[in-house]
């Protein structure tokens, strides 16, 4: 036999019947993480959802010593249905109220042109 | 389309499954095939050539079925694999007769397919396991049960159409899967038991 022949000869790859177990074991449980997810699950996406019918309010107010940015998403469909989200704090309050401008078109921007509320919705009562 | 090569292949199968490897000479594959003696000789060099090339292809197709596996664990995919392993067995059936020939030390291909076989053991064993796993099996009555259900239905998948056979009844592809899945049937839960009536029943209603 010539060296040729001895190296064409190399015995193929092949795995214990030990490791083999073990892989199958493997991808057994895998089978079994990849089950089907309840639609439930996705209830937060739905939650939250109406915050894309939301105008957005910046509010810069002084806490503690230095000017902060919250931003109010208000729902345009009844404005009481809000969320106050803090954005940034800042010592200056000329830049507070650049930051609060900035990031007020930055998350107003919509393609039905920026949604607002106005007072009216609120339904006041004046008694 | 096949080429002359995959020709060869085909009839040698069938030759061989008919008269035994042994007894079959170049001559009668060669007018099988439809070609003369020479130009089988120049596609194989001799009938050792063809018989290797046989050999690689069956080893081939049977590493495709435990391949399957990786697909997926569910019962639907167990019944696609025991059809395979039907169609796999039923058509190579010369090679389970090649083991009764000699008791002596096993050659290089009987070696490989040891492998295969006991591959295919532990396959078996890891799809009862993951029954278990995901409750449509009992929990195991006593230790090394499931093992030697397991063995029991290697037994069967490999010997099932011999036996037929020796009978004297033509085996079929459903009692083939149906005597497997009898040997399961004892070990369902309820919901395993319900879900196997919803899936696997209906293949063998009509």
């Amino acid at each position: 036999m010539n060296l040729y022949s001895t190296i064409m000869k190399k015995a193929p790859f092949t795995i214990d019947n030990a490791t083999y177990a073990q892989l199958l074991k493997g991808l057994n449980e895998m089978f079994l993480s990849e089950k089907k997810g309840n639609s439930n699950d996705f209830r937060l996406y739905f939650d939250d959802l109406w915050l894309s019918d939301t105008a957005v309010i910046d509010d810069v107010h002084k806490s503690k010593g230095e000017w902060v940015v919250d931003l109010v998403f208000a729902s345009i469909h009844n404005p009481l249905k809000f969320i106050r989200r803090f954005i940034v704090s800042h010592p200056c309050p000329k830049r507070a109220a650049q930051k609060a401008h900035f990031m007020r078109r930055l998350a107003a921007k919509d393609q039905r042109g920026t949604l607002e509320v106005t007072i009216e919705q609120l339904n006041l009562c004046q008694n | 389309m096949y080429n002359t090569k995959q020709k060869i292949l085909n009839s040698s199968i069938q030759l061989f499954n008919q008269n035994g490897v042994d007894a079959v000479r170049l001559q009668q594959i060669a007018e099988d095939t439809g070609i003369s003696v020479g130009n089988l000789a120049y596609h194989f060099k001799n009938k050792d050539a063809i018989v290797e090339s046989v050999y690689e292809y069956i080893f081939e197709e049977f590493s495709a079925i435990l391949r399957e596996y990786a697909v997926s664990t569910a019962m639907t995919s167990f019944d696609a694999q025991l059809s395979s392993y039907y169609d796999f067995f039923d058509k190579y059936q010369f090679y389970i007769a090649d083991f009764f020939k000699t008791n002596n030390t096993l050659n290089e291909h009987q070696q490989i397919w040891q492998g295969y076989v006991t591959k295919m053991l532990i396959q078996i064993k890891s799809r009862i396991d993951y029954l278990v796993l995901n409750q449509d099996f009992i929990p195991e009555p006593m230790s090394g049960l499931y093992q030697q259900v397991a063995e029991n239905i290697w037994t069967n998948l490999i010997f099932y159409i011999q036996k037929c056979r020796m009978q004297g009844i033509t085996p079929t592809e459903m009692q083939y899967k149906l005597a497997i899945w009898n040997q399961l049937r004892p070990y369902f839960t309820e919901s395993g038991l319900a879900e196997f009536n919803q899936l696997i029943l209906p293949i063998f209603s009509y």
